[in-house]
């Protein structure tokens, strides 16, 4: 798609295609590949680090809208440690800011989804730590999220996955028309983690009952994340915060708490998956930037410290 | 099947007293009363509050439990159900091989409700009930060796004798640790081999998730057991009707392997992410999770 192109109706779908593929060179990490087009964009700063780069995926416009469509394949070799990053968080609108609302609807219910995809690729003993900032979808959008990654057995993988309710300013609250994100990690052939969630208001509603949407399902947190890791960079970690966990001893409660998290395990502790929700969403950054510095270890402070700004 | 059959079987499944380990189970709900989403300490608030509280906790985790499980539901029941058809019309030709193929398909369904329950306490009680409900039917639904002999129907009674077959089969797989046999997919099988249609097996399988949650709340005292059954009949109905019509359709999108290459679309090519299996209930799955945390607890998850 032509970036020059002033006349390109705002509506035209982006379809950004992506690809990273990071390698090593002695000590160095060197990214082979680096490439991507609009609406997605991708900057790779210097970091200090023996075989650790930092990539940011970016959007053009600060936000994607529906019909957007990005694909962004990634491949870690050679021991190497990718971390995957976003500055401020993805922002999904229902259409073009700007756009005009007189400009006429496209149809069908597909065209108006926004749809991310990612496809990674890790090799032996190399990692890919995704830890952006959450997603926040505006009101009415739809966005769908399909993250795949493969990983040879003693690779490693963090992904952080997490979505805001919305503009609290603009009294949004769970207010898009609906959310999908699926993960899936395979270890060799073996599919470990499949993990969909789905938000959106049931088609239906119960006419004999009062009425139960989503915000009342969610209440009343206005952020919700999930973590999964997996591998041998990740045991520490997931040590610290089961040790912790289980030190967890929870009395009647009158109230819902600020916080709320849980751990469980997968495939006999060779991974974890961690969820946190909590009144405010800088709550849930605090509390992650916190449990997960174990990572620093891993990546080294400096590169850990770009996480969770 | 005839009606007067399947209504049969219905009233002997929705026994409260079948030895299923349902009891054992309160889906999260303990842990969402301790955690204080009731409210205030259930001895001060209203009863109204907590019939309502209760309703809400129904709907909540009603919908996450249909969107995930039903569809693996159907594949389980399709399978055992393909399962016994063959041999019913003789297109397998190997006994052997076909019981391997079965098995191997049931282990990639079973396999995959485990990669999507990411929730160490909701398996372990998925997993207590669904060998629970396998050997139900091997101990309490398979036909007396004595009464064997009485038959009026060879095709019946065929059935019954490939069913038997089938779930010891499974069961024992079970207990030598190459299945795990999770709730939703012994769920389709034993109703299959029970002979009951798809349909009134999913809509069973929900009230019965909803039923005992209800039975639950009895037991945790938020609800009165008249309460309980004043929202069985009002609340719990048309819950159960609704996530039927949005869920039944859906299919788990598990690739078969006795299939080969053969379908290489999982769902019979439906976006997946409009007809498969999902989690809706964020929150249900942090305090599902966080059961064993409770300092003191009556259930088991």
């Amino acid at each position: 798609m032509s970036l020059g192109s002033s006349h390109t109706p705002l509506r035209q779908l982006g379809s950004g295609k992506g690809h990273i593929a990071l390698g090593s060179s002695g000590s160095e990490a060197i990214l082979s590949e680096m490439s991507s087009s609009y609406p997605m964009k991708l900057l790779s700063p210097k970091v200090p680090g023996d075989n650790v780069a930092v990539v940011y995926i970016l959007s053009y416009g600060g936000g994607l809208v529906g019909g957007d469509q990005t694909t962004l394949t990634v491949e870690v070799r050679d021991r190497t440690k990718l971390v995957l990053l976003s500055q401020g968080s993805t922002k999904v609108f229902k259409t073009r800011p700007g756009a005009r609302l007189s400009t006429p609807s496209t149809g069908g219910s597909s065209s108006s989804i926004t749809l991310q995809r990612m496809d990674v690729t890790v090799t032996s003993s190399s990692a890919l730590f995704l830890l952006p900032d959450p997603v926040t979808c505006f009101r009415s959008a739809k966005y769908h999220q399909l993250q795949t990654f493969r990983l040879a057995q003693d690779a490693s993988m963090v992904v952080l996955d997490w979505i805001t309710s919305g503009r609290r300013s603009l009294g949004e609250d769970w207010a898009f028309s609906r959310y999908y994100s699926l993960n899936e990690v395979w270890v060799g052939d073996e599919r470990v983690v499949k993990d969909v969630m789905l938000l959106e208001e049931p088609q239906t509603q119960v006419q004999t009952l009062p009425s139960r949407s989503v915000p009342d399902r969610l209440a009343p947190y206005s952020c919700y994340a999930m973590v999964i890791m997996y591998g041998p960079f990740v045991q520490s970690t997931m040590r610290q915060l089961s040790a912790r966990y289980q030190e967890v001893s929870v009395f009647k409660q009158s109230s819902p708490p600020n916080l709320l998290w849980s751990l469980s395990s997968i495939r006999d502790g060779k991974g974890c998956v961690l969820r946190v929700a909590a009144l405010e969403t800088e709550v849930v950054k605090d509390w992650l930037s916190h449990s997960l510095s174990g990572f620093e270890e891993v990546l080294g402070p400096d590169v850990y410290r770009r996480a969770f700004v | 099947m005839d009606s007067d059959y399947e209504a049969y079987i219905l009233l002997l499944l929705s026994d409260g007293n079948l030895p299923t380990g349902s009891f054992v189970a309160s889906s999260g709900l303990e842990s969402y009363v301790t955690h204080g989403f009731f409210g205030a300490s259930s001895s001060t608030s209203q009863p109204k509050d907590k019939l309502s509280a209760t309703t809400n906790f129904i709907r909540d985790s009603l919908a996450t439990y249909a969107r995930s499980a039903l569809p693996f539901v159907y594949d389980a029941h399709k399978l055992a159900e393909d399962f016994l058809s063959e041999y019913m019309h003789g297109v397998a030709v190997n006994r052997g091989e076909d019981m391997e193929s079965a098995e191997a398909d049931f282990t990639a369904l079973d396999n995959l409700y485990e990669a999507m329950t990411l929730n160490d306490v909701v398996r372990r009680a998925s997993k207590a009930q669904g060998v629970a409900l396998l050997t139900l039917f091997s101990k309490g639904f398979s036909k007396p060796p004595a009464l064997r002999a009485f038959t009026t129907d060879l095709n019946a009674a065929r059935r019954e004798e490939l069913a038997t077959k089938l779930v010891d089969h499974l069961k024992l797989q079970i207990r030598r640790e190459r299945i795990l046999g999770h709730l939703p997919t012994c769920w389709g099988v034993l109703t299959a081999a029970l002979n009951l249609s798809l349909e009134r097996s999913q809509f069973l399988h929900l009230f019965l998730h909803a039923r005992n949650l209800l039975s639950a709340s009895v037991r945790l005292n938020t609800l009165g057991p008249y309460a309980a059954q004043q929202l069985l009949l009002h609340a719990v109905r048309p819950l159960v009707e609704i996530e039927m019509q949005n869920c039944k359709h859906l299919r788990s999108g598990y690739l078969r392997p006795s299939l080969g290459n053969a379908e290489p679309l999982p769902l019979d090519g439906l976006d997946e992410t409009l007809h498969g299996p999902a989690n809706t209930w964020p929150l249900g799955e942090i305090l599902a999770a966080r059961h064993d945390l409770q300092h003191s607890r009556i259930f088991n998850s």
